[in-house]
């Protein structure tokens, strides 16, 4: 497409309606009225309620992935730092320690990871997809290692009944991403980070220049990236009752593969928390009615690629310029 | 990019959250009661005869030539019963959260039987349950799940008998228990449940029974046969005096095999595991392998779904001790394990008898 | 942007930089060589050597299109699932009780998917302007569910023995997957320092602005480039499924993880511009001899469970191998 076209395919449409936001909710729309003709009560309540159990955890850690992400960053050890507070809270419980306890050992030992993550990006200047691509292998080794690949279940029934039960119709889970969500925006928009987060996002360099304190708020990003890997770890430990050194494997995917349907570009600098949610979204109502409908896991897979694929086509059609 | 800031305001965000708060809810109709039946501890409760009886039977791994073996088998009692609809779909990746995922959406979805093989006993023991409250007749098959997570456990065979087959396959190949030999087992993953209980077995079996086995080295092979291959290698070198390997996952056992007849010692080091028969034919054939331990895959699937199709339709009551599966004849019922009978050990001589 | 490739003396800078990084992996690699010698002298066999370069082979082959990829700029996380699906493909197209095709024809048939999955990725990306990380996100995903739907929960057990030899034949005494990643590398280095295409690569990759001003054909390189990984991964996928009797639906998976893990710890920039063909090979080479120095060792069966932890610090360590390494992000 070149220059001329460009110009004369935005001009037809208003600029609010080719964002990658308007597209996702009408992608959504477009879904849920095919859902409801093929299948009606897969669109009921209590269905889709116990369905989303399955979502709150990717959310939870696709909030603190997307401001990464905006920086020009990524995180690729979330899913390892899941399975080693898993493992940190597993061990402390079968040890004597309270539940309370042993989750705030988690929600330390997660801080811990996601510090060191930013320690060694900050302090030695190498690209975070190195280096959480080695802290992937080693926090997770380091679960294993303690855990002895041993399976730690048997938590109290208090604790279990956070996974379980569901407050005003909506899951515990779903409350504590409500809040992180609310959170997430807050630090978006009232509060300066926000702003500093894109300024890091667009140009690192001139950030610094402009006199923000980079290496810090990276930092904490990270820090805070490491802090929802073990919020998650949490909620899973009481949906499933069991801690075991693989149970992040494989969900760092997910995470990226919602923050990047959302609109979030991977270099940094655009992108928006509406969008991933609708991301999330579109990615969970897709995944589970695909399994509800056809009961084809191979199937599941398929759509899901085509999903992905087809929506960044429609975005770059719809004459959404990517950032050079 | 001024409308992507514009986009992120709260004002605009919580007005689309309204708004699609409010269509989904239009969207949704009204949740229909669920039927709920009284359950005890172990019992079901007791229901009419059904016309039509959906049995959902789940896999470790869909894709995996055993348990496609096993859904053969299964559909084959579909037929033969007639009123059964079997619905066979698993994670194709293995992953035990995916396996409680779908068993959370069939409970949903109200069928009447989940037969469930679990990748972790613990991952999807909670979803078992919720299923059970709802009435659904959960039961675990090929690998058990917690007890009191399901009401009836179809096994091809222990755990334990199949651990010590294994070891015996191994000790007579080697040629008898006075030779003294190093062994190997080359796993699936490190955290895999059935397999780690195996190892518990074998272990205890070669102490007690086998001094002169040494087991030098258990290795993951993270279901990967390029890695069962290159592990096997690696510890032929690195152990030189290695008489044996126990591959015991479907995809460890043909890598180990194959890594074992490149270097040229078929025969000279023995390879044994569990495997479909097709997957060893070749090795089998050429000495590589002499024997391959399992048991009849179609028959497991078979007797699941008539134990299921029995529970659903109630002819199955807690306590009773024998069970009348079909063609197959009656089986044993131990307590709430129907045993399918014994392992089967398919070497030169009659595997190829056998097509899975 | 800043273009910092234009001042020759800043250039200069860059390569001794590289220089270093290959350097430094080198002298990692020879440590860990010597040291393993020491501690078990079977390790310096021929047959180990030999074992060890063969396994690295499918992971070099494929890190010599990777590396370009990055270069210029993009990313390319499909190529495991590409692997599986080719797999899949030859084993289908091959197999006496599927299609039951010549040997010669599923090798062609192979090779020429490998190119066309490939040019699908590099058309999104070059033509429709679609971000590269999600067209590879999403060909991950759905080329990994077209696997499973090939396979259909068989697995191929019987390729014919041309095929086989493919993987396991030797040429001279040397295994014929060497003599192909040999062709490869050369191959590479020709594109890389004496072609026309390989200049434009990291022009395009080091200034993308200035590239197109310069009216290089921006669209028709990343193009080339994606359809030469997907062409490379099928020959990666020819010589090294037949190694083993069974074809699996696994094939391939996480292996996109262990390309990008080589390509980077070899010293190439993930913001593109900079690479560096004998970092990667090292990169490759290293990674691969993690696990065959672990089993040498022999630690015990406690240590196994921190295999894992144990392979993460390796690349840790050689990442962060000099104290003065690049930047995130070009100035």
């Amino acid at each position: 497409m070149d220059a001329f076209e460009e110009k004369t395919m935005k001009a037809r449409l208003p600029s609010w309606l080719v964002t990658p936001e308007s597209l996702l909710i009408g992608l959504s729309m477009a879904f849920w009225f095919i859902m409801g003709k093929l299948d009606h009560s897969f669109l009921q309540w209590e269905v889709q309620r116990e369905l989303s159990t399955h979502i709150w955890e990717t959310a939870l850690m696709a909030l603190p992935m997307t401001l990464i992400i905006l920086t020009g960053g990524i995180d690729l050890s979330i899913g390892s730092i899941m399975s080693l507070s898993a493992v940190t809270a597993g061990l402390l419980h079968q040890a004597g320690w309270p539940m309370p306890m042993g989750c705030l050992a988690a929600m330390v030992v997660g801080m811990a990871c996601g510090w060191l993550n930013g320690w060694f990006i900050t302090r030695f200047k190498v690209h975070p997809l190195m280096i959480t691509l080695a802290s992937m292998a080693a926090f997770r080794g380091m679960a294993e290692g303690v855990s002895q690949a041993r399976p730690l279940s048997g938590f109290p029934e208090s604790f279990t009944r956070m996974g379980n039960d569901a407050w005003l119709g909506l899951p515990i889970a779903g409350w504590i991403f409500a809040g992180s969500l609310a959170m997430a925006v807050w630090i978006m928009h009232a509060h300066r980070l926000g702003r500093c987060i894109h300024a890091i996002g667009y140009n690192e360099q001139a950030a610094r220049f402009s006199g923000l304190r980079v290496d810090r708020m990276l930092l904490g990003l990270y820090t805070l990236s490491g802090l929802s890997a073990a919020m998650a770890a949490i909620l899973f430990m009481a949906r499933r009752n069991t801690a075991k050194a693989d149970i992040g494997a494989g969900v760092e995917l997910g995470v990226i593969t919602a923050v990047v349907m959302g609109g979030v570009s991977i270099f940094g600098g655009r992108g928006t928390l509406a969008g991933v949610c609708l991301g999330l979204f579109l990615i969970h109502e897709t995944r589970e009615f695909v399994s509800w409908h056809w009961s084809r896991d191979e199937l599941n897979l398929l759509a899901l690629g085509v999903l992905l694929i087809l929506s960044v086509v429609f975005q770059q059609l719809l004459g959404h310029k990517r950032p050079s | 990019m001024k409308h992507c800031f514009s986009l992120l305001s709260p004002r605009h965000l919580l007005r689309g959250c309204l708004i699609a708060w409010i269509l989904f809810l239009s969207a949704c109709g009204p949740s229909t009661p669920s039927e709920t039946t009284e359950t005890g501890a172990d019992n079901q409760a007791v229901v009419a005869p059904k016309e039509t009886i959906t049995i959902a039977l789940i896999p470790k791994k869909k894709g995996l030539p055993y348990f496609t073996s096993c859904a053969s088998g299964a559909e084959a009692a579909a037929q033969e019963l007639g009123n059964v609809t079997l619905i066979y779909d698993g994670p194709t990746d293995g992953s035990p959260e995916k396996q409680a995922s779908m068993i959370e959406q069939y409970a949903l979805k109200g069928v009447d039987v989940i037969a469930v093989s679990p990748n972790d006993p613990d991952v999807v023991a909670p979803a078992m349950r919720k299923a059970r409250e709802k009435g659904i007749h959960v039961i675990a098959w090929d690998a058990d799940a917690v007890t009191d997570a399901r009401s009836y456990f179809v096994n091809q065979s222990t755990a334990q008998a199949i651990a010590y087959g294994m070891v015996d396959t191994m000790v007579q190949d080697l040629g008898g228990p006075e030779i003294r030999a190093q062994v190997a087992i080359v796993t699936a993953y490190l955290t895999a449940a059935n397999q780690n209980i195996w190892i518990k077995h074998m272990k205890t079996r070669m102490a007690d029974t086998y001094p002169n086995l040494e087991l030098v080295a258990i290795k993951p092979s993270d279901e990967d046969q390029k890695m069962a291959f290159k592990v096997t290698q690696d510890l032929m070198k690195a152990y030189p005096d290695i008489k044996g390997f126990f591959g015991i996952s479907s995809v460890s056992f043909p890598g180990a095999a194959e890594a074992v007849k490149q270097a040229g010692q078929s025969g000279k080091v023995m390879v044994t595991g569990l495997a479909t028969p097709n997957s060893m034919k070749a090795y089998v054939k050429d000495g590589t392998v002499k024997s391959v331990v399992l048991w009849n895959t179609a028959e497991l699937g078979y007797l699941t779904v008539q134990v299921g199709a029995a529970l659903a339709q109630g002819t199955l009551k807690a306590g009773e001790t024998t069970f009348e599966a079909g063609k197959l004849g009656t089986k044993q019922i131990e307590g709430d394990h129907v045993l399918l009978g014994d392992i089967l050990v398919f070497t030169k001589d009659n595997i190829d008898q056998y097509d899975f | 942007m800043n273009p910092s490739g234009s001042n020759p003396k800043v250039q200069q800078a860059w390569f001794s930089l590289l220089k270093s990084r290959t350097a430094g992996l080198a002298c990692f690699t020879t440590l860990i060589l010597v040291w393993m010698s020491l501690w078990n002298p079977t390790f310096l066999a021929w047959s180990n050597l030999r074992d060890i370069a063969v396994a690295a082979a499918p992971v070099c082959i494929i890190s010599c299109g990777l590396m370009l990829v990055l270069v210029l700029g993009e990313i390319d996380i499909s190529v495991g699932s590409m692997m599986g699906v080719l797999a899949a493909a030859m084993g289908a197209m091959a197999s006496a009780s599927r299609w039951h095709l010549p040997p010669g024809v599923a090798m062609v048939g192979t090779l020429i998917l490998g190119v066309f999955i490939g040019a699908i990725n590099g058309w999104l990306v070059a033509y429709l302007k679609v971000p590269s990380i999600m067209v590879t996100l999403g060909m991950l995903t759905a080329l990994r569910g077209v696997t499973e739907v090939i396979m259909g929960g068989q697995w191929i057990t019987d390729l014919p023995p041309e095929l086989r030899s493919l993987g396991t034949g030797t040429w001279l005494g040397i295994p014929i997957c060497l003599w192909v990643t040999a062709a490869v590398v050369l191959i590479s280095l020709w594109l890389i320092h004496r072609s026309t295409l390989g200049r434009r690569i990291y022009a395009i990759g080091s200034h993308p602005k200035a590239a197109r001003l310069a009216g290089l054909p921006i669209a028709r390189t990343q193009c080339l480039v994606f359809a030469w990984t997907g062409f490379l991964t099928a020959v990666a996928t020819l010589v090294s499924v037949p190694q083993l009797s069974v074809v699996d639906a696994g094939i391939g998976v996480g292996m996109e993880l262990l390309v990008v893990t080589c390509v980077v710890v070899g010293g190439t920039a993930v913001s593109g511009g900079i690479g560096n063909l004998s970092g990667v090979l090292l990169g490759a080479l290293l990674m691969t001899m993690i696990s065959t120095v672990l089993i040498f060792m022999k630690l015990g069966e406690n240590a196994t469970y921190w295999s894992r932890a144990i392979q993460g610090l390796f690349i840790l360590g050689a990442i962060l191998l000099e104290p003065w390494t690049r930047s995130r992000k070009k100035p």
